[in-house]
């Protein structure tokens, strides 16, 4: 099996996910309450839920238009793009949790303490903190791209 | 030397020969990935995800971390606490216009121009606008925004403009004063006219969104609908009624490039000074000017002979007069009156919405004379009709909901 053959089974299966990851958090902001399994957590606010959701339901969506003759630099860039929206969804959950994790609360001190730093960073972590890691295997075939002129 | 056509021809041949090189042009990633935000179908999933990303940034960084996390324990708690204290004569006009109200626990309530006026500016709009530049410079340097004017191009050619239109719609969402300003790249007086009206009636500026997603976070989302609807209604209203063409545009769409820091830097300081230079004195001025008219009881007089209006068309308490006059300096400053406000979760929506689309803040209206008194004038008699057109449906619809 080529290494793109291998790009593309992977990159399906990483849409298959995403697809469902992002069908889960719409079912689950309408459905109205959170759901959590093991430390992976479906918020059902609107916004991080409802409109994330939509972005990661996309991100699966570019990924599996892009399997089919994945080498061609069109439908390679729909893998790119996939992995872009899932970096801006997963890049903002993680921001979120830098801005919350400096302040030490309105009775606290004006810094966090440590503890208190650390503890939110602790799971659980929505579907596309999940999917970041596996997503950022778009820069090695970008790279890989580059060194052949690609 | 006179040369025939066939010589010229050959000559050109020789010379384009040997300065230039032919060969197929391949397409890079980046051209790729450039077409994809182009493309409707690809496109409208990528502004998507653009305004998404956009929009949670804005709220961590200027809500949470900012304003909730360090400047409402500044100015509530050490510099409310200790103004309150040490400032002489409790009780007197002087006390009342500059610390304000002396049993407020917070800056928003106190409203005098030394609490509410210096924490509106520096504790809840400035974080908003810096981050808003700073997303926006990036945007632009990034190459994104000429994608987006392409890409809205078609639904912005329905209300009588054009993709561009995009730019002075975004930069209105940071602050109104520049925005009336880069109307000027719209053709024609009928697309600066509509485009004018619009953001000065439906487009909140980046202070006010500050203020929003500080006082009314839960209902934000519904006042930015509402805005929404209306500024697509009444363009195509506008579109329709006001004589004059909409030309098509072309634009050259560059390609996606590493932003370099020192234009972000600069271009973010210069916008961010700007809005302080426009937003700091009549914030102060306005906090100045509504506690004199609360002192000499004009906004009591004005409640009252305005009270039919307020309380049967628009269905909101009668003190949210104070908060209009406000408004007229800076909007930013009226919602966050307006917080001080008793009223239900629906007269707030109603009065945030009449706030945003009444009268523009003084510094736009300044910026609109400049372009024209005729478009002022034009614009305002517009803005009337939409104030109350609009200010009365909501009123309806809550009505009809049971919840009015």
């Amino acid at each position: 099996m080529g290494k793109n053959n291998v790009g593309s089974v992977y990159f399906g299966i990483l849409g298959v996910i995403a697809l469902a990851f992002g069908i889960a958090d719409l079912v689950v902001t309408i459905g109205g309450s959170s759901v959590c399994w093991g430390i992976l957590e479906i918020p059902n606010e609107m916004f991080r839920g409802g409109w994330g959701g939509f972005i990661v339901l996309f991100a699966g969506v570019f990924y599996l238009s892009g399997v089919k003759n994945f080498s061609e630099i069109h439908q390679f860039s729909k893998a790119v793009m996939g992995s872009i929206l899932i970096w801006i969804v997963a890049g903002c959950d993680i921001f979120a949790m830098i801005t919350e994790s400096i302040p030490g609360g309105e009775e606290g001190p004006w810094l966090n303490t440590l503890e208190g730093f650390l503890e939110t960073y602790s799971p659980l972590y929505p579907p596309a903190i999940f999917l970041l890691p596996f997503s950022l295997v778009a820069i090695y075939y970008i790279r890989k791209r580059k060194q052949y002129g690609g | 030397m006179k040369l025939t056509v066939d010589k010229r021809w050959n000559l050109i041949e020789r010379i384009s020969g040997k300065t230039v090189t032919f060969g197929k042009y391949r397409h890079t990633l980046k051209d790729a990935v450039g077409e994809l935000t182009v493309k409707p179908l690809t496109g409208i999933p990528v502004a998507i995800a653009v305004l998404y990303g956009f929009w949670s940034v804005f709220c961590s960084f200027a809500g949470t971390l900012c304003t909730d996390g360090f400047l409402v324990k500044l100015f509530d708690v050490h510099w409310l606490t200790w103004i309150q204290a040490s400032f002489p004569g409790k009780g007197s006009w002087l006390y009342y216009i500059l610390v304000g109200d002396p049993l407020a626990d917070n800056c928003f309530e106190a409203f005098g121009v030394l609490t509410s006026g210096l924490f509106v500016p520096f504790g809840v709009v400035l974080p908003a606008v810096f981050i808003f530049y700073l997303m926006l410079t990036l945007l632009e340097d990034i190459g994104y925004m000429p994608r987006l004017a392409v890409l809205i191009d078609t639904v912005l050619h329905k209300i009588g403009l054009h993709g561009y239109a995009i730019v002075p719609t975004v930069l209105s969402l940071g602050c109104n004063v520049p925005a009336v300003t880069a109307t000027r790249i719209l053709e024609t007086r009928k697309e600066r006219f509509i485009m004018m009206t619009l953001l000065a009636i439906f487009i909140p500026c980046g202070a006010q969104l500050g203020i929003m997603q500080e006082v009314i976070p839960d209902t934000m989302g519904l006042i930015l609908l509402y805005l929404l609807i209306g500024y697509f209604i009444f363009g195509f209203v506008l579109n329709k009624i006001i004589p004059g063409r909409c030309p098509e545009i072309l634009i050259d769409v560059p390609s996606y490039q590493m932003p370099t820091r020192r234009n972000v830097k600069r271009k973010v300081w210069m916008r961010t000074s700007g809005f302080l230079k426009t937003a700091v004195p009549f914030v102060l001025l306005g906090c100045l000017v509504v506690n004199v008219l609360y002192l000499a009881g004009v906004i009591r007089w004005l409640g009252d002979v305005l009270s039919p209006v307020f309380i049967s068309w628009f269905g909101v308490p009668k003190e949210t007069v104070g908060s209009l006059i406000a408004a007229f300096l800076r909007k930013d400053l009226a919602v966050a009156q307006l917080s001080a406000i008793e009223m239900t979760k629906y007269q707030m929506i109603t009065s945030v919405v009449l706030v945003s689309i009444y009268f523009p803040c003084v510094a736009t209206f300044v910026m609109m004379l400049k372009e024209g008194w005729r478009e002022l004038l034009g614009s305002l008699g517009v803005l009337v009709a939409v104030v109350f057109l609009y200010g009365g449906l909501l009123h309806l619809i809550w009505t009809l909901m049971g919840v009015g």
